[in-house]
């Protein structure tokens, strides 16, 4: 496996979860246990009642892209071998918004409201990312 | 501070452009030379000076930070310095800054400066700030996250909503051209577009092509504000912040509820013109300071110009433009100005001023007494509304 040269999330103490969880290909959401806030990014407190009794869900792994971009130039040298690629934020039906990237799918095929699956690219022995791809059902 | 107490009494700027030949410090020294000079006071009188924060520039920061513009320029009655951060939003901060100053006291007359020159810095070291300033490191950045991805999808999301059409996404680029092509102070000046131009040019980030994205550019500019009632004896055509308002629409695209920043520009603007006691009726000019070219679009409905999805065929139909029923972005935004980082708005307020003034040479639009001015910072992390006119209503 080559060394890999993009950036790795920079994780906070509260955040590790969600990175272990994605290591075990789940994709885990924070829950508040006081006021059942579903939270995404983590944090270490909750954003809408401020409990620190917080814990997590596994997500269904389910969503729609809610908008796209196919990036075909002006970023960095280290993604430049990467190019084109789908930049998204996709819909989970837990109700949370992630940034990610579409891959399987042809670029002219991808669409606002297409259902999309994750699935967790191992980059580094550490860190995996989750990826989302075309729902095969 | 209520309407009207904080008026523009001087403005300087140089021409934006590629300076690599010139040091930044050289900048500074013209446009504070040229803001002082423009207000006719003593420099011995400026007892402020708030600089407007250059991006990607640590070094130019962490001198003006520490005190060093008033010393440069020998003014021995400045009783404080600072610098003021909120990326495109900052020269809005500055002013409300001194606004505090002059009111409590600290200072009658600030300056506000600003200066970037991206064109000595290497270009991956831009992009790499670019790529993390506004753009979240641990949730956007590692998916090759970047400023013009960001803004494309929410392009993508605004004509899927509203199906606005790629010609009419594009006209915003000609309409804000046909300004700079009026501005020697722009590096567009003489250099219009046509719409095949912009069409033709090649994909960045889909929906969006290279002219529809900015280019970056080296600029500087300043100002000279004071109380009200001390303008009138400085000059005879002070211009006054007559209103402000400001949402916070958050920092991560991810959790952006208002996606567009609609409701945040429109809430923005109705606290603004209530404070200024005016109407949107009453604005002769918009100077929307909105980025990318097509959030033209959403400022436009934002502002009740038009109405959701109408905004295109109002742009493409000339309104916006020079001549039009509508003018907006006099200087023609970041797209025809080129990005300074943080100095378009300062652009923005000086073309404000000079509008309200009389002296915005063929860009002039007759009779200009009120003007609603837009500002952000981020990657739409704030929607920033100000009002400024050449009389207190």
């Amino acid at each position: 496996m080559s060394e890999y040269k993009k950036p790795l999330p920079e994780m906070q103490p509260w955040s590790r979860a969600f990175w272990e969880g994605a290591k075990r290909h789940k994709l885990l959401i924070q829950v508040c246990t006081d006021c059942d806030a579903r939270i995404f990014y983590p944090r270490k407190i909750c954003p809408e009642c401020w409990s620190r009794n917080l814990s997590w869900t596994e997500a269904s792994g389910r969503g729609k892209i809610y908008s796209y971009s196919v990036t075909l130039a002006g970023v960095e040298e280290k993604f430049a071998d990467d190019l084109p690629f789908v930049l998204a934020l996709v819909d989970l039906e837990e109700g949370v918004r992630m940034m990610t990237n579409i891959v399987d799918c042809p670029h002219d095929e991808v669409s606002i409201g297409m259902d999309v699956e994750v699935f967790f690219e191992d980059v580094t022995g550490d860190v995996s990312l989750p990826k989302w791809r075309p729902a095969k059902s | 501070m209520s309407r009207g107490k904080l008026a523009i009494i001087g403005v300087g700027e140089v021409p934006t452009g590629r300076y690599s030949d010139r040091t930044r410090w050289d900048i500074i020294y013209d446009v504070c030379t040229q803001a002082v000079r423009d207000a006719g006071i003593d420099k011995k009188d400026v007892e402020g000076v708030i600089t407007v924060a250059p991006q990607a520039q640590p070094r130019l920061t962490s001198e003006i930070s520490f005190g060093k513009i008033p010393e440069e320029l020998g003014l021995s009655g400045c009783k404080d310095v600072c610098i003021c951060n909120a990326g495109g939003a900052s020269t809005t901060n500055c002013l409300r800054l001194a606004e505090q100053w002059i009111e409590s006291g600290l200072a009658k007359i600030v300056l506000i400066p600003h200066v970037t020159v991206h064109s000595t810095i290497p270009l991956q070291d831009v992009i790499s700030f670019f790529a993390t300033a506004g753009i979240d490191t641990q949730w956007e950045y590692p998916f090759g996250a970047t400023f013009n991805g960001m803004l494309a999808m929410v392009a993508q999301r605004y004509m899927h909503e509203t199906g606005t059409t790629a010609e009419e996404m594009a006209s915003t680029v000609v309409a804000l051209r046909k300004w700079a092509a009026l501005d020697p102070n722009s590096m567009f000046y003489k250099k219009p577009v046509t719409l095949e131009d912009v069409l033709s040019s090649k994909m960045v980030s889909t929906p969006l092509r290279s002219r529809e994205c900015n280019v970056l550019a080296d600029g500087g500019g300043a100002m000279l504000v004071t109380s009200a009632e001390r303008a009138r004896d400085i000059t005879d055509t002070p211009v006054y912040k007559l209103g402000h308002g400001g949402r916070y629409t958050g920092a991560c695209n991810i959790l952006r509820k208002d996606y567009f920043m609609r409701e945040g520009w429109r809430d923005a603007a109705r606290d603004a013109l209530n404070e200024a006691g005016l109407e949107k009726e009453d604005m002769d000019v918009f100077e929307f300071y909105v980025a990318y070219p097509f959030n033209q679009l959403v400022a436009l409905e934002a502002v009740g110009i038009t109405e959701p999805g109408e905004s295109g065929k109002f742009v493409m139909e000339g309104h916006t433009s020079p001549g039009g029923t509508c003018p907006c972005s006099t200087i023609g935004d970041a797209c025809g100005r080129g990005h300074t980082g943080s100095g378009v708005s300062m652009a923005n307020y000086i073309e404000c001023a000079r509008q309200l003034t009389g002296k915005a040479g063929e860009r002039q639009v007759p009779d200009c007494r009120h003007i609603l001015a837009t500002a952000a910072g981020g990657s739409g992390m704030n929607t920033l509304m100000t009002v400024w006119g050449r009389e207190i209503p």
